[in-house]
């Protein structure tokens, strides 16, 4: 991640309580494949969600998204379709620290979820955690990633973290 | 600095002079727990950081449990991994397919103890609180993190404390208490937080009913669930972890809670309750969801598939037979559950009664095998997430209960207040 950092993307919307069965069931937790397991990504709640996603689309998400298993398989499976940021009212703990380890980065922005509309076209600046929705151009103002979590964004993911600081 | 409990345990566990919520330290961990996510994840992450050896062997548990045996080759093949692992490291503590599950097999062998910082792979790794452990559930990554190190960076939480006082009356189990305290903040009101329990009830509850509590904590969003010692914790550590140390943890008198809830069973006493789909924190009182036609019955899993849990279910179901249109599928939280069940004839009564009794294994709870639930199938399940298609088709519904409620529900075939069977 570079220090200015603005990601840009399109809004794929969800509602509160998106735990983690629903973004990957745990009956496909064997494959070892993560490619062959994101084809099953949201399947229950938003079973065309492979077919609309592009990369460097982003997450847009009501209040505790992420709850229930630790699956790490959670924000994989996002970042293998290409999701760039998850945004939400709210993380569960387990899926926030998750996303990170995986090199995803998970803003809290209050509010957002009835500010942006399927498919519109997002600014995202991560350092600030300043999120713009193109269409309305209103700029809705998040909470700042802490610095433990930048540190890992920074690295590349949690494996490249620990090996910067074990090496 | 006055502490919760939680915070006792991690001000002990790092090196920090103090301690406050929001602060992250780094801690050192006394035991960590690995599933099959060792052979699906944490194997190849290890081999990505350039890893050789664990940091103790001796602090280590791996378990095969979620799909045990292995119903398919992705399975079977995770399974021979973590075979291989357990050998190459020398890992201590293993318990393969024929064991039970993962959180009743660690209490069992006696890993976990008072004052201890215990991490597992999984999500309901806040079940040993019960033992007056802090105890919390990580993923893949950080678990290599800690297999390697030893160390891992957390967020000291803010603590809710929650007083019960009086007792259970008869056929409520602590499961119902827990569901309705989960239903009453909410799936995400104790997001990141401790939740303490204190009170009379939780002083007097067996080691059993203390941890189905501690396992549903997460449900609300804990970061872990905590109770403090009590005799039947000290009973329990007598016999399976006799000779080895342990220093109960209380909260400071003036600790700081963020929050607090309290109860009083005795003029206020809690009905069965039922988590309605698709969520354990939509739970109503058994008397208030209708009429509900099942398809499945089941008793199992890391929240009440103990032999308590079986005993009540035999209780209630001795000399009677479930009802025809019902399968009730029991599965034993580990074999030394099964074993003793067995001896002392529950196993006989139930099976007698209509029951299928499986091997010990995750199994239907997460939708695996053993259980797994057709198109639009009803099942009321003693498990602890009814998540929309947690254990089987995206159609099916799971109504979470106690044991006592699924016995009796297996019996009429509507989900039933056990108190009238
Ligand atoms: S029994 Fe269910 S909840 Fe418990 S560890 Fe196994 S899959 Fe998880």
């Amino acid at each position: 991640m570079r220090e200015s950092q603005v990601l840009e993307g399109k809004a794929i919307v969800f509602g509160d309580d998106i735990n983690t069965d629903q973004i990957i069931q745990g009956r496909y937790l064997q494959l070892l494949d993560y490619a062959e397991m994101a084809q099953h990504t949201f399947e229950v709640v938003m079973p065309d969600f492979v077919q609309v996603v592009e990369e460097g689309d982003i997450i847009v998400a009501g209040r505790n998204f992420g709850g229930g298993s630790s699956r790490e398989e959670a924000p994989m499976v996002l970042k293998t379709n290409g999701i760039s940021c998850v945004l939400a009212e709210s993380f569960a703990r387990i899926f926030y620290r998750n996303a990170f380890n995986v090199g995803i980065p998970a803003i809290v922005v209050k509010g957002i979820s009835n500010q942006v509309k399927e498919l519109e076209r997002l600014q995202v600046n991560l350092l600030e955690g300043i999120v713009t929705p193109l269409g309305s151009g209103k700029r809705l103002v998040g909470e700042r990633i802490p610095q433990k979590m930048l540190e890992i964004l920074r690295a590349g993911g949690a494996v490249e973290w620990y090996k910067s600081l074990y090496r | 600095m006055p502490y919760t409990i939680a915070e006792k345990i991690i001000a002990a566990h790092t090196h920090e002079k103090n301690v406050s919520p929001g602060d992250i330290v780094d801690v050192s961990v006394d035991f960590i727990m690995v599933h099959e996510v060792l052979g699906s994840r944490i194997v190849s992450i290890l081999e990505e950081m350039g890893f050789k050896k664990v940091w103790d062997p001796e602090k280590v548990l791996v378990v095969n449990d979620h799909w045990a045996p292995a119903p398919d080759t992705e399975s079977a093949q995770i399974h021979v991994r973590n075979r291989q692992f357990v050998r190459a490291q020398d890992i201590k503590h293993f318990c393969d397919v024929d064991g039970g599950i993962c959180h009743q097999v660690l209490a069992e062998k006696g890993l976990a103890r008072p004052g201890m910082l215990i991490v597992g792979s999984d999500s309901h790794s806040t079940t040993y609180g019960a033992f007056n452990a802090f105890s919390t559930g990580l993923a893949a990554t950080d678990s290599a993190m800690i297999l390697a190190t030893g160390e891992i960076w957390l967020k000291v939480p803010e603590a809710i404390r929650i007083d019960i006082e009086g007792q259970l009356p008869t056929r409520v189990m602590s499961k119902d208490i827990i569901l309705k305290i989960i239903t009453d903040l909410g799936s995400d009101g104790a997001n990141y937080k401790s939740m303490e329990f204190f009170g009379s009830l939780i002083d007097n509850l067996s080691v059993g009913s203390r941890m189905t509590m501690c396992n549903m904590t997460v449900e609300a969003g804990a970061k872990c669930g905590i109770m403090p010692m009590s005799s039947a914790v000290k009973d329990w550590l007598e016999k399976n972890a006799a000779g080895r140390e342990y220093s109960p943890v209380s909260p400071d008198k003036d600790a700081e809670y963020s929050g607090s809830l309290s109860y009083d069973l005795t003029d206020d006493p809690v009905e069965p309750m039922v988590a309605l789909p698709h969520s354990p924190v939509n739970s109503k009182p058994v008397s208030e969801i209708g009429d509900v036609e099942i398809d499945q019955a089941f008793i199992g899993s890391c929240t009440n598939g103990r032999l308590e849990d079986l005993e009540i279910t035999a209780q209630i179901l001795k000399g009677k037979r479930i009802h025809k249109d019902v399968r009730l599928i029991i599965t034993p939280a580990s074999r030394r559950t099964y074993i003793e069940a067995m001896r002392n004839g529950t196993i006989e009564i139930l099976m007698d009664a209509g029951a299928i009794v499986t091997n010990s294994t995750c199994g239907a709870c997460i939708g695996g095998h053993l259980g797994v639930l057709g198109p639009s199938e009803v099942c009321v399940s003693s498990t602890n997430r009814n998540f929309q298609g947690r254990m089987g088709h995206p159609t099916s519904r799971v109504f979470l209960a106690s044991p006592a409620t699924v016995a009796a529900s297996a019996i009429t075939g509507i989900i039933t207040d056990p108190r009238e069977v």
